[in-house]
This record gives structure tokens, sequence and C-alpha cells, in this order.
């Protein structure tokens, strides 16, 4: 049996060539069969395709094959990675969303306008029922900082045009939306409709990306005006199921609009498996060694269904999605992945202020000292699933009970660039300011933390509610608010500006117009949360 | 297209109303979207987990045919696997007699004290705990509907106690059996009670863990409650009984409440 890791890199290598589109010595699809010895669906990653391959599908295939919409992520100065998943229904109950069992070749071009007239690469990727017709195509040898366009083509079906952008090599600027927590069923998404519309170079979403919860009419079904089959009714445990929840979510128009703005960094944080899941612990009673084929299954849905790069594809039950990424010489993105390695709720209060215990897992938190210390950028970027700030004891699931990673990573931050934390989690926009001892208010500010509420988890909300005295009672927090809503926040190399939106309401329909509950400045030499 | 391999190892276990299967999972190099489960040919069920329980049986023993089928990220179906002969038990609800018992063995507690959702309440209408003599006490005002645990803060944060007390015309010939049903407990902490006849030590009942629902909702029988009721039945020696008054314990010393459906003392015919 090859290893996972070893199929990794025998793909990448051979994929890069062909995702390049070049002449090249590719071997023929045979040959390169003979060469890895791994078997023909193991080869259809739809990443690419071998060169002989056709680019008419055997079967026509049913109308509405973009369903889904299109995607971009994992952006890169000289490319990104480029996604779609065809789903003519996508509702089809065997999360396969209406397709025909077989390989299905999947053309894809980009270009410099929207209008296709200068079309820069294109190529071929072969969407197989193995990832639900998902493709993630790989696409370099772009130029760095600049904006393209993107389209997909299958039979004689085109896919929405999608707008991305390359990386800066130096980076004068940044601008990017942050987001999270999209229960489909507790409204409608506004907050992804004005995403879409401002056009940043990027969006982080911080996880809560779907929700595993059945979705049941007259309890948690609060978006007006659906109405969902049994089938969503049931808390999801099988692929099938999986999947049929992120195409429920995704047929939403504003999260594909949001999706189709721009390149999108993202993280998973516990509802993408389980409520409050960490490792392979599930707090609902299933044995850990049972619960890994679920965090198995939960894994390879989510990368099924992002604009991922081959290597975050989920091995048995485990994925890597914690990566980094350096904006130019402006900003080095860290995303963290703060659940797949979590050691259990602490047992009594000597355990959770153990200097044993994290939230990351050695060996990410290596390699986030690492990155951090490498850096000579003004800025870092950390996104991760859960507040880093202190906030109460007994907030033991996010870095409240984590305390001595947390003053690990504080202490790293205190040594590198100055931070910008972004989390989620907790539906509700909080600005913090973070401290290098949040015990010590004397100590040094080592950067900001930027909460963004949930894009529509907990419905309506209120501008405030009986959390808010846990939160405001430390002078480092600058902002409390419960509605639903997104960040909006432009980095220069001297000051970042972010603007906490909120909407007056979401559950009636996605119309609501934004409104700025709170803008901040904070100056790279000297951070702070500075109201604007 | 290419079938799976299918799960080897199927074995499984009768207890009341389920059949509990475990099988050993095909290797990670099969990305499996889940396992079918067939019983006497029919598809039973689908689960992600290399284990299922047979659940919503009746409640008199029948033997039957297991299999499981592979499904992979593709749709691909395997082979059925290697069956398996698995019957549920017979309860002592069905096969016994009735010596004793309190609330009816129908899947509800709503005919017991403080039902469907009373809980709060339980240290001012039970300060010394939940004392119940059969023939004169009744359900409704002298059985409580939950059994708090040592976890549970709204009953103290202590460990609770029900004392059961029943006559015997003589000494049992035969051994007895307990039936202690319940429509729920506590998802991960419903943990175990020391059982004690006649000050007696009979050893440790250890609870499913249900849905932390059966504390506010009394009925498991309709369609899609979400309660997770279970069967605790144990085999109670003849030898712990005496004529005249008995005593039966359950004394909560461990974890979170349970929700009785009911409870009894079941002779053999």
């Amino acid at each position: 049996m090859v290893k996972g890791l070893q199929i990794e890199e025998l793909l990448r290598k051979n994929m890069a060539e062909l995702a390049r589109g070049t002449e090249p010595p590719v071997p023929s699809r045979r040959t390169f069969l003979q060469l890895t010895g791994l078997s023909a669906a193991s080869v259809t990653l739809g990443i690419a395709a071998p060169a002989t391959a056709d680019a008419t599908p055997v079967r026509p295939i049913p109308d509405g094959a973009f369903a889904l919409g299109v995607a971009s992520g994992d952006p890169r100065p000289d490319g990104f990675v480029l996604w779609t998943r065809l789903a003519p229904t996508p509702l089809a109950v065997d999360g396969h969303g209406g397709m025909p069992a077989g390989e299905v070749p999947v053309q894809w071009e980009v270009a410099e306008d929207s209008r296709f007239r200068n079309v820069v690469r294109r190529g071929l990727a072969i969407a197989s029922p193995d990832l639900a017709h998902a493709v993630h195509p790989e696409v370099r040898g772009l130029r760095p900082g600049r904006e393209y366009f993107y389209r997909f083509r299958v039979g004689t079906q085109v896919s929405p045009v999608g707008r991305t952008k390359t990386l800066p090599t130096y980076g004068e600027q940044f601008t990017f939306a942050t987001a999270s927590c999209q229960a489909w069923y507790h409204g409608y998404f506004a907050a992804h409709r004005d995403i879409a519309r401002r056009a940043p170079d990027a969006v982080f979403f911080l996880g809560d990306y779907i929700y595993e919860y059945g979705i049941v009419a007259g309890d948690n079904l609060w978006r007006a005006g659906v109405t969902v089959g049994p089938e969503h009714g049931v808390e999801i445990e099988t692929l099938e199921q999986y999947r049929l929840r992120y195409s429920l979510f995704k047929t939403d128009p504003h999260l594909q609009a949001a999706h189709a703005v721009a390149p999108w960094f993202l993280v998973w944080d516990d509802h993408e498996v389980q409520n409050n899941y960490g490792a392979a612990n599930s707090l609902y009673g299933v044995p850990p060694e049972l619960f890994v084929h679920r965090r198995a299954v939960a894994y390879r849905a989510y990368y099924e269904n992002a604009p991922l790069a081959l290597d975050s594809l989920p091995q048995g039950p485990d994925g890597r999605i914690y990566r980094r990424y350096d904006i130019g010489s402006l900003a080095r993105v860290h995303l963290l992945d703060t659940r797949q390695y979590r050691d259990p709720l602490p047992v009594d209060e000597a355990d959770r202020v153990s200097e044993q215990r994290t939230i990351m897992g050695k060996e990410q938190e290596t390699w986030l000292y690492d990155g951090l210390r490498g850096s000579r950028a003004p800025w870092n970027i950390v996104a991760g699933g859960v507040v880093l700030s202190a906030v109460t004891d007994d907030r033991t699931e996010q870095w409240d009970g984590y305390p001595a990673n947390r003053r690990r990573v504080l202490e790293a931050m205190g040594g590198a660039g100055t931070s910008v934390m972004l989390t989620g989690d907790i539906h509700r926009h909080v600005a913090s300011e973070l401290k290098l001892d949040f015990a010590d208010l004397a100590s040094r500010t080592v950067g900001v933390e930027l909460v963004c509420s949930s894009v529509g988890s907990n419905g309506d909300g209120t501008d405030t509610d009986a959390y808010e005295k846990d939160w405001l009672q430390h002078p480092y927090m600058k902002l409390y608010n419960a509605r639903r809503g997104y960040v909006h926040s432009t980095m220069t190399r001297s000051e970042l500006t972010t603007e906490f939106v909120n909407f007056p309401y979401i559950q009636a329909d996605a119309n609501a117009q934004p409104n700025v509950v709170a803008r901040f400045r904070t100056p790279v030499a000297d951070p702070r949360l500075e109201a604007l | 297209m290419r079938r799976p391999p299918a799960i080897t190892g199927l074995h499984g276990a009768g207890g009341i109303r389920i059949v509990t299967l475990d099988w050993k999972p095909v290797s990670w190099a099969t990305v499996v979207d889940h396992y079918a489960v067939y019983a006497d040919g029919a598809l039973i069920g689908k689960t992600v987990y290399p284990h299922f329980v047979h659940r919503g049986l009746d409640f008199t023993g029948v033997t039957r045919s297991y299999s499981v089928v592979t499904v992979d990220a593709a749709g691909n179906r395997s082979a059925h696997s290697s069956s398996a002969a698995v019957a549920n038990l017979t309860s002592v609800t069905i096969s016994g007699t009735p010596v004793a018992t309190v609330g009816r063995f129908d899947g509800k507690g709503s005919e017991l004290a403080l039902s469907p959702k009373g809980y709060a309440e339980y240290p001012t209408r039970f300060p010394s705990d939940v004392d119940y003599t059969f023939g004169t006490s009744t359900p409704a005002a002298d059985w409580s509907y939950l059994l708090p645990g040592p976890a549970d803060k709204w009953a103290g944060t202590k460990n609770h106690r029900a004392t059961f007390r029943f006559d015997l015309p003589a000494v049992p010939e035969q051994d007895l059996d307990l039936a202690l049903w319940l429509i729920d407990s506590h998802a991960s902490l419903a943990a175990s009670a020391l059982l004690t006849i006649n000050g007696t030590e009979a050893g440790r009942l250890t609870f499913a863990n249900g849905a932390t629902k059966g504390s506010t909702i009394a009925d498991s029988t309709y369609p899609g409650s979400p309660l997770k009721p279970s069967y605790l039945e144990r085999p109670l020696p003849k030898a712990l009984f005496r004529q005249g008054q008995n005593t039966l314990e359950l004394f909560k010393d461990q974890g979170s409440w349970i929700a009785y459906d009911a409870l009894g003392v079941f002779a053999r015919r």
C-alpha cells in the first residue's frame, strides 16, 4: 500500500507539471500509473488531467452543473487554487449532486479581464465521484498582486465568472473581510452580500462553515420562507450527509457571490465535525476509536467543498489545514487549526493551568513560533477558530482553557511584527488589545484581536446581551456587539483600519442594510485600538 | 468502477429491544462514505462508525441475520459481509410475573412525580430523597421522574437515593429479576448507581448514555422523539430476599441523572 504522503508528493510533482499546461515531459496516463503504482481512482483528485485526456464528457451532463458556484483560494504570488463542484441537483440525498457516477473532464481558464479576451492560462481537471465531482485545479505562472478572472466549462455548460487575486510581492495595501459561523437555517447571508459588494483582496473564513445539527421547522429553522426535506432534519454523520449539508449551505447565492469575488483563506472550527469536539473526543458519548471515523468523513467533505490545495486533502482521519502565506513583505498570514490537536477539556484548575496543555499541538506550536520569528514583515495575521484573549476562566473551549499555550503564543507574537489575531466562534463582534500578559494590564500590547460575529448563527441578535459584562469588564476589550455581521480591514505598512459591520436583521430576508458599529485604527508601531 | 472491500469480524450482542453490532472497519485506504447495515436482507440503517445499534425491536427475542455493506466515497458498494445471527433478549416484563412495580413499562415517564420537567423542585419535594412503598405510595406523588446524581447542580451536587419497599409473602423459590427502564439519561454522564437489596450490596448498575432530553420531555414513543430510552434488566439472587417487607435501593453516587420509564421486580414463571 502506498502511503498517503508518498501519493501526495508524487501527485504534486506530476500534477504541477500538468497544471502548468506546458509541453514538458509529461508521462502518459498509463506510464504515470505504472510509475506510481496508483489506482486510477487515486489519480483523479480533481487537480489536473493527463495530457491525453479528452475535454468532452462521455455523456452529456445534466443542466445546472454549476449550481454550487465557483471559488478560489490558497493565493500565492504566482497563482491560486480554483474550485467548483458539479451538482446539477445540489440536494440529491446521496450527496453526489445529481451527477452520474463516472469521471467528467472540467475545463478551466484564467484571464486578465472579465470578458476573457486575454486568457493567460487554461487547463483540464478530472471531476470524479470520489470527491463528489469537486475539482481543485492549482494555477501557477501568473503575475503577482493582480486581479484575475476565471471560469469553468463542462460540456457545453459554462460556469459563472469568478474574480480573484494573486498575492503581491511587496504589498502597499491589503484589504480583507473576516467572517464565520454561517448557520444557514438561522438567517440570510446579508454579510456575504456586502462582502461581495466590497470585493476585498481576500476573505478569511474562521470556521463553522456548516453546522451538523438537524434542521427542523418550528425549531431551529429561522430563515423565513424556506422549507427543507426530512433528510436535513437529522444530525449528520455519514459522508453523504456532510456533502448534502455543504450543498444546502452553498446554494445560498450570497455565499456564492462572496466566494466568487476574492480568494478565501479558510480554517475550520468545531461544527465542521461536531459541536465542541476536540482531537478525537466527542462531547456526545462517541468513544474516540469510533469518533475518528466521523472526523474522517467530515474532513473529507470540508476539503471537497473548499478551495484548498492538495496538501489539505485528508488522509484517513487526519487533515492538515494550518498553513502560511506571505502578503509580500507587508504581512505574514498564519492559519491555525485549534481543533484537531487540542488537549481535552481540563478536568480541574490544575489541569487547566498546566504548562503542558496545548490547544495547537506541539508540532503546530513549533511551526507557528518559527513562522513568527522568521518573518521580517511589519504585520502578522494569525487566524484561528476560537478567541485568544482572556475573558473568563470557565470559557475552557477557547484559549481560556489553554492559558499556557496562550502565554507561549503571546510571547512569540511579542518577538515578531505586530499581530492581528482574527477569530470568530462566539457570534459576537469583539475587539480586544492583545496584552503580552493578560494578568498584567501594564504589560505591552503586542497586537489586536478582531473577533467577527456570525454571518447567520443565532439569527437577528441584539446589540447587547447578558454576556457583555464578561467581556467588557476588561480594559483591553474595546467593543462588544451581539448582532450578525462581518469585519472589514484595510492594512497598510503603517496602520490597520478596521470596520465592524452589522445588520439590523437577517431572518426575514437578505436585504438588510449594513451598519458600521465601530471603526478602529491600529498603528503598526504602537498597536492599540483607537476608536475612529 | 471498483468495489470497495467488505468489512470483517461482524459480531453482535442482544439486549432488551436492541442488538448491538460491531465489526472491523476497512482500512483508511478506502475512503468510506458509510456502512449500510442489513437485517434479514433489509436495510436498517447507515453509520460511519464500525458499530451500530439496531433499536426499536420488540420485547420478545427474535434471531436475525445481520450483514454490512461498505459504501465508498464514490458511491461504490461492496459485497455483503459475512453475516452474523444475533437475537435480542426477551424482557422479564414479558417472561416474568410482576411482584412489585412503580410506573408503567410503556416508554413514558408522565405518570411519575414532577414529570415532565419539574426537576428544579426536586430538592423541596424530595428533601430526603425518594422513599416509596409499593401498595401505599403513589407514582404521581412519591416517585420522582428523575433520579439525580452528584453531577447535578440543581439537586445540590450530592449523591441521591431511591428506596423501593415491597412485601413478599415468602422467600422466593427462584431468583427474581429487576427491570429498570429509562426513557432517557444524560448524554455523557449517565454513569452508574449502586444497587442494594435489604442492606446487601447487589452490584453496580451502569446506565446507557441518553440524549439529555428526558428532564423536560416525558414521552420516548412518538415519532421523532429525541429521547434515548434504555433498558436494564438483571437477576436478583433469591438469597437476598425475606418474607415480609423487602427494600431495594438505588444509590446514585456517580454522574448525572437518569429518567425513569418504570421499575419493577419480577418473578420467574
